[in-house]
């Protein structure tokens, strides 16, 4: 057993590796967003008090951007963790092949964000795109995939989900290599349906990658930029711009450093108690867990 | 025979130090831009052993590319000592301190040669920061086969679309950039003095005047009937282009470049397509947004003589003229636009100098992006049908007056 002095020497390296990488980000982000640094001050950052953060409180666009952004996440990150979890399921079986289609399901996920989203903003092309030439031949009319404003952050959506549903796949199936089979043979013995053997083993036994899985899709989520700048410039009519686009705007186009930091801190602020309520939900089914599995 | 090759070593590395090594200059520029210069480049650095000029091939998009530069302008040590700069930056990146001021390198009369239109968008706050090196305007492209002669009003452009697209001979009538991003912006600025509006009246936004509301509900209207088709509300160029280009639209307003791109061996349109200034109301003018590139001395460099020989052989009359008969680039300067060899190879010139002579500038000011932001957002909502021209321009005026309140005045 190591003394707690040993101990603290030896996590120096790792909490000052944090420290750099996080805190100090962060502080400096905290005082930048007490100050006014644009390019009309030349760049210098001048004291401005608390005036960044009444001017978030005022700004529609900040609210309308991060409901904009829960709303992406929250449906995509959805739809994400059900898909992936029927196609972990799928891949687990002994199907012939397996291995080859458990790497074919990865490849969108090896794909850098922006390249696949100029290929889906090829995809959704009106009327060019492969999908309204299909849907041209059976008589349907060409659908403004990316040109309105209730039916274009549905398609930010789609291309999210299917970039990363494979993601949250993979994580699942080597969730449920975990599974003892036993489980389920005792289970079977006992009469139970393949339902009942999801709801009452699988599930259950599967809460902590799925709550792993979830906590890092609303993460990546709730930060998206690169495939709605690329997708969609944030339009049309501002729907799907996110709080991550509307914070490089600031900072990038606007030269506004202290407003840009304020939004992110904002945006920071809610991701923080998104993830204490999971952290506590996840609390909460663990400690359950090991009631359950407390006789193994 | 070990001693002479050390002696030889010695005198080879002693001639090496005497001859100081060439100064290096470094210039980012936008990937086609880089392809074009690449020969002029070479010339440059053949006659100027002195001097070693290099390019970085920076990313297609405009933005991207300004990203790229302000990312390493603003960690302090910049690697370039000379920018290819759009022309609605130069007042931004000139007030955060970043441009050396041109005049007294190149002289006061150093705009005297530009062609009318050129010459604007290059100083600001009584400084000359760019010198241009590629006029860009936008144009109204149309169908020389489909039509006699191209629409000059609003009126004309809609009768024109609608009656050929009831005979089934196109598709749609007319395609632009309506895409919520700069480039509607430009579409916009041409419709709305079409109208007879403007940006900014006496410095202040003008955003909701009839003129500007007229503007607005005309880009709408244009997609309500059918002549313009509603993915407009996602089209940058390049969709335009592809419309176009394929056949399906009569008229397309799109920059320069397009012209070359539909001419080029294989164009189903080859020989089809004329170009001319935007439609306007009778009495009103035809403009063309300025949209030039030019190239600022970073004020950060450390080798700003020998930049500003690079960056006045790079815009000199001859390297323009190669530049326009090589790879299509509209010139800035005059003798170039009267040049009879050029006019012969590329019969388009006095037409692109005309445009270029109707040119108009976006709001000169730093805080530019923002404005323009707030504009082509709203606009954009206005092309979706989400909100109607009237109360969509009052947002614009009310957020663009804040804007101006809570900077201290837009320029």
């Amino acid at each position: 057993m190591l003394r707690w002095r040993q101990q603290f020497w030896l996590l120096l390296p790792a909490l000052g590796l944090l420290t750099l990488v996080f805190l100090v980000p962060i502080a400096h982000y905290l005082w930048l967003s007490t100050q006014t640094q644009t390019v009309l001050t030349e760049l210098r950052p001048v004291p401005a008090g608390a005036a960044q953060w009444i001017r978030l409180w005022n700004d529609s666009r900040f609210w309308q951007d991060a409901w904009q952004t829960l709303r992406f996440a929250g449906l995509s990150v959805t739809t994400e963790m059900v898909l992936g979890l029927a196609i972990a399921l799928l891949l687990n079986e002994p199907l012939r092949g397996r291995s080859s289609l458990r790497m074919i399901s990865l490849l969108p996920w090896a794909l850098p964000t922006t390249v696949m989203a100029l290929g889906w903003r090829w995809i959704f092309n009106d009327p060019y795109g492969p999908i309204n030439q299909a849907l041209g031949w059976i008589g349907v009319t060409p659908i403004p995939f990316l040109a309105n404003p209730s039916i274009t952050w549905i398609s930010t959506v789609w291309a999210d989900t299917w970039k990363t549903t494979p993601f949250v796949a993979l994580l699942l199936l080597a969730g449920l290599q975990n599974i003892p089979r036993d489980l389920y043979e005792a289970a079977q013995l006992e009469g139970a349906s393949a339902w009942q053997s999801l709801r009452h083993i699988t599930i259950p036994l599967l809460t902590p990658y799925l709550l792993i899985a979830l906590v890092f899709r609303l993460a990546q989520a709730l930060g998206v930029f690169d495939l709605v700048q690329v997708l969609t410039g944030g339009g049309p009519a501002g729907s799907t711009e996110s709080l991550a686009l509307y914070a490089y705007l600031n900072a990038m186009r606007f030269l506004d450093f202290g407003y840009s930091a304020t939004v992110m801190l904002g945006a920071f602020t809610g991701l923080l108690v998104l993830c204490g309520a999971l952290a506590l939900l996840w609390w909460w089914s663990s400690g359950r867990q090991d009631l359950a599995g407390g006789g193994r | 025979m070990t001693l002479g090759c050390l002696l030889g070593s010695l005198l080879l590395s002693v001639a090496l130090w005497a001859k100081p090594a060439p100064e290096p200059v470094s210039i980012l520029m936008p990937a086609p831009f880089a392809d074009a210069t690449a020969e002029l480049v070479e010339t440059f650095n053949r006659e100027h052993p002195g001097i070693a000029l290099s390019v970085t091939r920076g990313p297609l998009e405009t933005e991207a590319v300004s990203d790229l530069a302000i990312s390493s302008l603003l960690l302090g040590n910049s690697p370039y000592d000379v920018l290819l700069m759009d022309v609605t930056w130069t007042p931004k990146y000139a007030k955060a301190g970043w441009l050396e001021p041109l005049e007294a390198w190149l002289g006061a009369d150093a705009l005297e040669d530009l062609a009318p239109g050129a010459e604007l968008g290059n100083a600001f706050d009584g400084h000359l920061w760019r010198f241009p090196l590629v006029a860009d305007m936008g144009l109204l492209f149309w169908r020389t086969d489909l039509m006699e002669a191209p629409p000059r009003t609003p009126a004309e452009l809609e009768a024109i679309s609608q009656s050929l697209q009831q005979e089934g001979r196109v598709r749609w009538g007319y395609v632009w950039e309506g895409r919520q991003y700069e480039g509607l912006s430009c579409t916009y600025l041409e419709v709305l003095r079409g109208f007879g509006g403007s940006w900014l009246r006496d410095g202040s936004p003008d955003l909701n005047s009839n003129a500007a509301i007229a503007a607005s509900q005309w880009l709408r209207h244009l997609v309500d009937v059918g002549i313009t088709p509603p993915a407009v509300a996602n089209m940058a160029e390049p969709e335009a282009l592809q419309t176009f280009e394929t056949g399906d639209a009569a008229f397309m307003r799109n920059w320069p470049y397009a012209w070359a791109e539909l001419n080029r061996d294989g164009s189903l349109l080859a020989g089809k397509v004329g170009i001319t200034t935007m439609v306007s109301e009778p009495q009103e003018p035809h403009v063309a947004t300025q949209g030039s590139w030019g190239l600022s001395v970073l004020s950060s460099s450390q080798h700003k003589q020998a930049a500003v020989e690079a960056l006045q052989f790079l815009t000199s009359a001859a390297a323009q003229k190669q530049l326009n008969l090589n790879w299509g680039y509209t010139p800035t300067r005059l003798s170039v636009f009267e040049d009879p060899e050029l006019i012969r190879a590329n019969p388009v010139l006095p037409e692109l100098q005309a445009a270029l002579a109707a040119a108009v500038l976006r709001p000169v000011t730093p805080i530019y992006a923002q404005l323009s932001d707030l504009l082509y957002r709203e606009v954009n909502t206005v092309i979706t049908g989400e909100v109607a021209a009237a109360p969509a321009m009052e947002t614009l005026q009310r957020n663009s007056i804040q804007l101006e309140r809570s900077t201290g005045g837009i320029s």
